[in-house]
């Protein structure tokens, strides 16, 4: 008789247990709206995204964004499969063909900053005096055929990783199955760890760079390439609604994107500067038109 | 010829929990045939494995020809060892076939392959079981298995034979046939000790001696 | 889909994973022998136990640290090199190849040294019986450790980098494609794996058993 009782409390206790925690699950989700909105690795680990999400909760507090970071190519396709309701991205290729496949609409660019080549300190391909991405990617070409320098490319169709192709198709050079270009696939900051452990080259975006340099991760590593001038290197952030959601989701997520359109100036602009001694993102306000014209230069010139 | 005798032996599996065996003592020696008998967790088992040399005793001797046995050197152990065959009440097999079972013991004292295996297809012809030469032996019956654990024993002639609860598998007939085995080399010299619970089996062998063993102690010896 | 780089990964893969087990089978194997005869440490059973459960990519993560060019083992020059994978995925799975080897030594050893007492086997005689009778018990435990090898992320992924050509594996590829959004390559991959599992199982059950046969 004892052990049928002892089985019989364990299994009451059991059953309360997971009651009690799906009711909790459902319960908890019940009075807040969800906004789900699929984004970046790179744009989340700047910790951009969390502070828009949060700064949205203080005027509407009864919405809650969430967000899933993945890779720029899974962040789209969440988006196909109406997982999420909006998207923060930044690569206009893939964005356009996801427009016109009518996944997403109602594209707002909120922000842009640099791309820019990190390297060994001692810059044995010599890129720091370049005029442009594309000579600094030569310069790196020929110095990797010498054995003198190895690339690291993201190789994960990430924003990133599209630009860089984009760059040596510009230079012209295939870099197919060279010994000294590593296609690690991988996300952002893998990439720049690995570039500091190999003392290698690989073309990065200020934020990630700034955020890792100051938890000292990159000591071997410099900023080589930097040029606020060169228009290849911008790198544009754009948010978008997903065709599909409906609902109380989509009214937030459209008063989400309005809100991070809107306020472009207090949220981004200021953003990191306390930290790390300078922006991580510029508004896009400020350059509307010529970020826009850059955008569409991106959307077509890639493939 | 070879005689074990035990001293006062005591046994106990933990260094401190019951004890198994409490001061038994008693000696065999080839041309005897000893009987021990005793209900289930006496301790029969534990004493055959002594008598064996498989075991030491926690207190207490083990004399085998009047030398002590534990304080031999193992390679000295290990030649003694080879006069006293024990045989598990259930029945340690090999993975392979029936015929490699019964030769490995000859195997393992150098014996050629083929010498040794000539030899299992004769014990087994004896026992009845020639035609499960080639079997598995995972696939025999209990009691087909006892028997081959048995043949396996017999072929290195041990000059005491140590059975534990021989009969508990076997049928009338496999009874049988191991009654007049065991009487054959028991009138050829083999000294065996042999467990069990049942003594009516034991009718038609010459029994030395009978030790009954209840608790771990010797309450009758005759 | 199955382009040459796939057959590359797939290639590659097996041969990590391979490598890393028979590896650890070298430590292993006898790890287990000796905890088995040296009968009960409910402490060292435990930690053991454990340690099975570890979380490739903290394993990964530690051994990061290590070969780092900031680490103690950095003059190696073992990071990013499937080397380091192999290592790395030796370390994960001795635990899981000794606790379940462990088990079945104890209760063979037991058995099978005191028949060899019985029919008067040296101490050698001995260790070979045992092995001899547990071989298909240790083979099952190394197909078992074969799969978590050639299944885990974390180790691959942070100390191999999972570059193209070099030490991308089933595992950090089938990872690239779900960020790459390629979901059906990626269960293309995942698939793969499976078959790669379910294939190098049978097969070894197969080759016991025959091995078995032989001695009939």
């Amino acid at each position: 008789m004892r052990g049928a009782t002892r089985t019989s409390i364990l299994l009451t206790v059991s059953v309360v247990a997971v009651a009690l925690s799906l009711s909790y699950a459902f319960l908890s989700l019940g009075s807040v709206v969800r906004v789900k909105v699929s984004t970046t690795t790179s744009l989340y680990a700047t910790g951009l995204a969390d502070h828009l999400a949060s700064s949205f909760n203080s005027v509407y507090p009864e919405a809650r964004v969430e967000f899933v970071a993945v890779g720029t190519g899974a962040a789209l396709k969440l988006a196909e499969r109406r997982d999420v309701c909006a998207v923060l991205i930044h690569e206009p290729s893939l964005e356009k063909q996801y427009i016109d496949k009518g996944v997403i609409r109602d594209g707002k660019i909120f922000a842009y900053n640099y791309f820019v080549i990190v390297g060994p300190a001692e810059d044995p391909a010599g890129i720091s005096n370049s005029s442009n991405l594309i000579e600094a990617f030569r310069k790196i070409y020929h110095a990797g055929e010498e054995s003198k320098a190895l690339f690291i490319s993201r190789g994960d169709n990430s924003g990133t990783h599209f630009r860089e192709l984009h760059v040596w198709r510009l230079v012209s050079l295939s870099v197919e199955g060279a010994e000294w270009y590593l296609d690690c696939g991988c996300g952002m900051s893998e990439a720049l760890v690995m570039a500091n452990e190999l003392g290698a080259y690989t073309l990065g975006d200020m934020g990630t760079y700034l955020k890792l340099e100051s938890s000292g991760r990159l000591g071997r590593l410099r900023i080589l390439y930097e040029n606020k001038e060169d228009n290849l290197t911008v790198n544009v952030y754009s948010a978008y609604l997903v065709e599909g959601c409906s609902g109380l989701e989509k009214k937030y997520a459209e008063l989400f994107i309005n809100f991070i359109y809107e306020n472009q100036r207090e949220l981004i602009g200021s953003f990191g500067v306390s930290e790390y001694g300078r922006p991580l993102f510029y508004p896009a306000r400020d350059k509307e038109l010529v970020i826009q014209g850059l955008w569409d230069v991106f959307a077509s010139g890639s493939r | 010829m070879v005689r074990v005798e035990l001293e006062d032996v005591w046994f106990r599996y933990l260094s401190r929990g019951r004890w198994v065996l409490k001061g038994v003592s008693l000696s065999v020696e080839n041309n005897e045939l000893l009987v021990i008998t005793g209900p289930n967790g006496s301790g029969k088992t534990t004493l055959l494995k002594i008598i064996s040399l498989i075991y030491e005793p926690s207190k207490g001797d083990v004399l085998v020809d009047q030398k002590k046995f534990w304080e031999l050197s193992n390679s000295e152990k290990t030649l003694i060892r080879r006069k006293i065959t024990y045989v598990h009440e259930k029945p340690v097999l090999l993975k392979g076939s029936v015929l490699y079972n019964v030769a490995y013991g000859l195997i393992l004292r150098g014996y050629e392959e083929e010498e040794a295996f000539k030899r299992s297809e004769e014990i087994l012809k004896e026992l009845g079981l020639e035609t499960r030469a080639s079997v598995n032996a995972q696939e025999l019956s209990i009691g087909e298995a006892q028997l081959v654990a048995l043949a396996r024993a017999l072929l290195l002639n041990p000059e005491i034979l140590v059975l534990d609860e021989p009969f508990a598998h076997l049928d009338a007939r496999k009874r049988e046939i191991l009654i007049n085995l065991l009487k054959e080399k028991h009138k050829k010299g083999v000294g065996m000790v042999i467990s069990s619970h049942q003594s009516d089996y034991l009718k038609n062998l010459n029994v030395s001696k009978t030790i009954n063993l209840e608790d771990g102690k010797v309450v009758q010896a005759y | 889909m199955l382009t040459v780089e796939t057959l590359n990964t797939v290639l590659r893969s097996i041969y990590v994973s391979g490598v890393a087990t028979l590896l650890s089978l070298t430590w292993s194997i006898p790890a287990s022998y000796y905890l088995a005869l040296k009968g009960r440490s409910r402490l060292l059973e435990t930690i053991v136990e454990t340690l099975v459960g570890m979380p490739t990519v903290l394993l990964g993560l530690l051994l990061y640290f290590i070969l780092s060019s900031s680490g103690p083992l950095a003059s190696l020059k073992l990071l990013y090199t499937p080397q380091a994978i192999i290592i790395g995925e030796s370390i994960l799975v001795t635990p899981l190849i000794i606790s379940a080897s462990y088990r079945l030594l104890k209760n063979t050893i037991r058995t099978f040294s005191e028949l060899a007492l019985t029919l008067g086997a040296s101490k050698t005689q001995t260790m070979f019986l045992v092995l001899r009778e547990t071989m298909s018990g240790i083979t099952a435990s190394a197909v078992m450790g074969f799969s978590r090898a050639i299944g885990e992320l974390g180790v691959a992924m942070m100390v191999g980098g999972n570059i193209s050509g070099h030490t991308r594996v089933l595992t950090t590829a089938i990872a690239l494609g779900v960020a790459r959004g390629e979901f059906e390559e990626a269960v293309f991959l995942g698939i793969i794996l499976l078959i790669i599992t379910i294939t190098i199982t049978v097969a070894l059950k197969y080759l016991s058993k025959a091995y078995e046969e032989w001695y009939a």
